[in-house]
This record gives C-alpha cells, structure tokens and sequence, in this order.
C-alpha cells in the first residue's frame, strides 16, 4: 500500500496498481506525472485528482458526461497512442477509458468546468494524460451551472 | 488584427528573426513552418490556455470553505447519485 498525503484528506493509502501514470505531467504541471482520484460517497459525481508527489495538488473535476451528457470525444491519433489506445477510433467512455473535465472555482463559489481539454485515463494500462483538444467545438470555461442533470456515465 | 494572404510556400516574418511558412494547405488544416530564435516560445494557443486554465484549477477550495463549496458545487449540478 502507498500512502499519500492529500490536500483535503488529510493522509490516505491506496494500491499501486490504483495510481494514474501521466508521463507528460499535466500542463503548467509537468513534473506531476502519478495521480490517484478518490472519491466520496457522499459526493456522488464529483472526484478528486490528486498528485502523489505534491500534497497540494489536487484538481477537482467532473465525469465529462455529467458535465455535458452530449460530449463527443475528440482525442487526437498521438493522444491515443499515448494513452495505449486503438488510434483508428474514439474509445468507448465508461469501459476503456473514464473521462474527465477539471473544475475551476472562481470568486463567490461560481465554477467552470473545462471541456476543451479533458482528462482521458485509460481503465486498463492506468495510463492518463490531458488531451487537449484542436477543434473549438468546446469550452475552457463551461458553466457549472449549466450542467445537464440525467447524463450517465 | 493584421490579415494577409499567403499561398504554399510562401512566407512572412516578424520583426527580424522570426519567419511563418506556409509549407502546405488541404482540407484538413494549414501546415506552417516556423522559423525562430531558440529562445522564443512557440506554443499551441490552447495549450497556452490550458496551462492557465489548470493553474486555476490547481487553487482548488480554501480548507475552511471546503465543505460549503463542495454542498454549492453539489447543489449547482443537480446530479442524481445514482447515475454513478
């Protein structure tokens, strides 16, 4: 078991085999290259990605389908192969890979989620990366407020 | 915004060292080469935006607010725990 201090959480342990590798990091982040999310029961949809490496990093996000139960994945044939994944298609949310779009709050608790560029782990290899969209379909700053209640995940 | 047209192969600089070409044009996008000094920082415009954007994200909740905004942030999304 590691043991991993977290930001909100106080010290928590976890298998290895739980632990996101991210070998680029994240952006502006790209020395952080191990995560784990945790969840909590009583927040049901909202996870936390947090560094093993730095205790202060912890990202909050959404699953991306909660935050917009339409989102179409657009990960790029690199990003794919990075994450270990068939470059000729989209993976399938939920079964190969969990999706995910970092919340930003602002002042006065409003809040953001970013779906130009979502977090893709991979289920299997445990390998994740922040795949940066090339299209504008989407923004960096979605408002929570919007949300659409009912997406399944 | 200064706009220019430019065909395949040719190109345009910036100030005295820095020089855009247009290597190629198709359906799917523009490939533009770039000529720079190696000091000059050449990035994706939206990697530049998400680098800002996880930084933001990165400041996260104060402790002592931790439990309001997660009850807000929860309330905001009106998300049934059972589509988990």
């Amino acid at each position: 078991m590691l043991s991993v201090q977290t930001k909100y959480f106080g010290m928590l342990s976890c298998r290895e085999e739980e632990v996101f590798e991210f070998h680029r990091g994240m952006p502006a982040f790209e020395a952080e290259k191990r995560f784990v999310l945790i969840e909590l029961p009583e927040n049901a949809s909202l996870v936390f990605l947090q560094s093993l490496t730095q205790p202060m990093l912890c990202f909050l996000a959404f699953p991306i389908l909660v935050a917009d139960r339409d989102y179409q994945l657009a990960v790029s044939a690199e990003d794919l192969a990075e994450l270990d994944l068939d470059r000729g298609r989209q993976p399938e949310l939920g079964c190969e890979v969990l999706v995910l779009a970092l919340v930003s709050l602002q002042d006065g608790f409003s809040a953001t989620a970013n779906l130009m560029a979502p977090v893709v782990l991979n289920l299997k290899t445990r390998r994740g990366l922040q795949a940066i969209r090339q299209d504008r379909v989407y923004s960096h700053q979605h408002p929570i407020e919007s949300l659409s209640p009912g997406a399944a995940c | 915004m200064l706009v220019l047209r430019r065909r395949a192969g040719e190109s345009l600089l910036i100030g005295n060292d820095v020089e855009i070409e247009v290597l190629a044009i198709s359906a799917q996008g523009v490939k533009i080469g770039i000529r720079a000094p190696r000091e000059t920082v050449v990035l994706r415009k939206e990697l530049k935006i998400t680098q800002q954007q996880n930084k933001a994200a990165a400041q996260g909740l104060s402790g002592v607010d931790f439990k309001q905004a997660l009850e807000k942030l929860r309330s905001n999304s009106r998300i049934d725990p059972a589509l988990r």
